[in-house]
């Protein structure tokens, strides 16, 4: 029995978007383009902090993706497969830079030119300058994780994916999922603990 | 379901779990009761607290209007040389066309091995000093050795003819 019509102003499903772009629909595949191009950059931004490569990953992931579209399954949603590709080629920059030693963290969100945005801290000065120095901390941090590690932590704590999910976007096990994330929370909590010590 | 994992926890990823708030009820209530009489364990999960509630609270990167503006012919632009994989994908065809001649195959795999052998021959310089050219008087033009694909492309002197090998890496 066909299900009932859906409102023409309903954007139109991942899914159904995928396989006019297998078809060789390009309009669908910009669509697609469109629709996560955000998410691909910021995602690709907290695992490299910095503004210049996260664009070159995400429109490299988006390449990638199109020219594999054919042996895209649908197992996974479209979202979860791109951010597969997205955090392979981030964890590959990252690897050539630290092997180069030209690994370069600008660490801005905000578009140049505008404030960045912070988190809210109830117009506390003392917290605001106390949030941006555990900010800072955190970055340096992370920045020093191995890039699997990063990972899984940036797909949990930012992007805010289940276990499940980051094990299909990495491509492992769960276990392995729990245990890198382990590892992360466990160096940040480190270097946080030292920093709450010399706080008290 | 994932608690499985965390109930064989030692000590510190319990903590860490817990925080989180990753831990089944009863051992979520088992922990809390445990942290709430050990000023250490205080300690390890207000750090942990730290560290999930600043990274939950990052404000996203965004890109400015005009390069969002940019995005998609960024990306087209990448695609040109590859766009053709889409409407004829030409790898699985490749791949068929090897797989239903077998003789093909085995022609090709003796031919990449004779061009091994020959290039090693000339390195290691048991056809003289190593030089951009085999002994087939054919020239190697140039060798990209890009990640997914590795490509030489040969061509005979006096000759517009060019022969590009790709070496594919093997797709899942």
């Amino acid at each position: 029995m066909a299900g009932p019509e859906r409102p023409s102003r309903e954007p139109e499903d991942d899914r159904n978007l995928v396989d006019r772009a297998k078809q060789g629909d390009r309009e669908a595949f910009a669509t697609l383009v469109r629709r996560h191009q955000d998410r691909a950059f910021n995602l690709a931004y907290q695992m490299v902090r910095n503004r210049e490569d996260a664009l070159d990953i995400s429109q490299e992931a988006f390449a990638r993706a199109y020219t594999s579209l054919p042996t895209f399954k649908g197992e996974a949603s479209f979202s979860t497969w791109l951010h597969r590709i997205v955090v392979n080629l981030a964890i590959d920059s990252l690897r050539r830079k630290r092997v180069a030693g030209t690994a370069s963290y600008d660490d801005t969100r905000a578009v140049p030119g505008e404030p960045e945005a912070e988190p809210s801290t109830r117009d506390d000065p003392a917290i605001a300058l106390e949030s941006k120095q555990v900010r800072a901390l955190l970055a340096r941090g992370i920045a020093q994780l191995p890039p699997a590690q990063q990972a899984v932590l940036v797909l949990r704590e930012i992007e805010g994916m289940t276990y499940e999910e980051i094990s299909q976007a990495v491509g492992c096990s769960l276990g392995t999922v729990m245990s890198r994330l382990f590892y992360a929370r466990r160096r940040l909590q480190q270097v946080l603990k030292m920093h709450l010590a010399d706080l008290r | 379901m994932i608690h499985w994992f965390h109930m064989a926890l030692g000590r510190g990823r319990r903590l860490a779990a817990y925080a989180a708030a990753e831990l089944p009820p009863a051992e979520h209530a088992r922990v809390e009761a445990d942290v709430r009489s050990c000023p250490a364990c205080r300690r390890e999960v207000e750090a942990y607290h730290l560290v999930s509630s600043t990274l939950r609270t990052e404000p996203p990167a965004r890109m400015s209007p005009e390069q969002a503006a940019a995005f998609l012919a960024g990306v087209e632009r990448r695609l040109r040389p590859g766009t053709a994989a889409l409407a004829r994908p030409a790898r699985p065809a490749l791949r068929e066309l090897f797989w239903d001649h077998p003789r093909l195959s085995l022609a090709s795999a003796a031919a990449a091995v004779i061009l091994v052998l020959g290039l090693t021959l000339v390195q290691m310089e048991v056809w003289g000093p190593w030089s951009p050219s085999v002994p087939n008087g054919v020239e190697v033009v140039s060798i990209e050795a890009g990640e997914d694909a590795p490509v030489m492309v040969f061509q005979a002197p006096g000759s517009s003819l060019k022969v590009i090998w790709v070496f594919e890496k093997p797709t899942s």
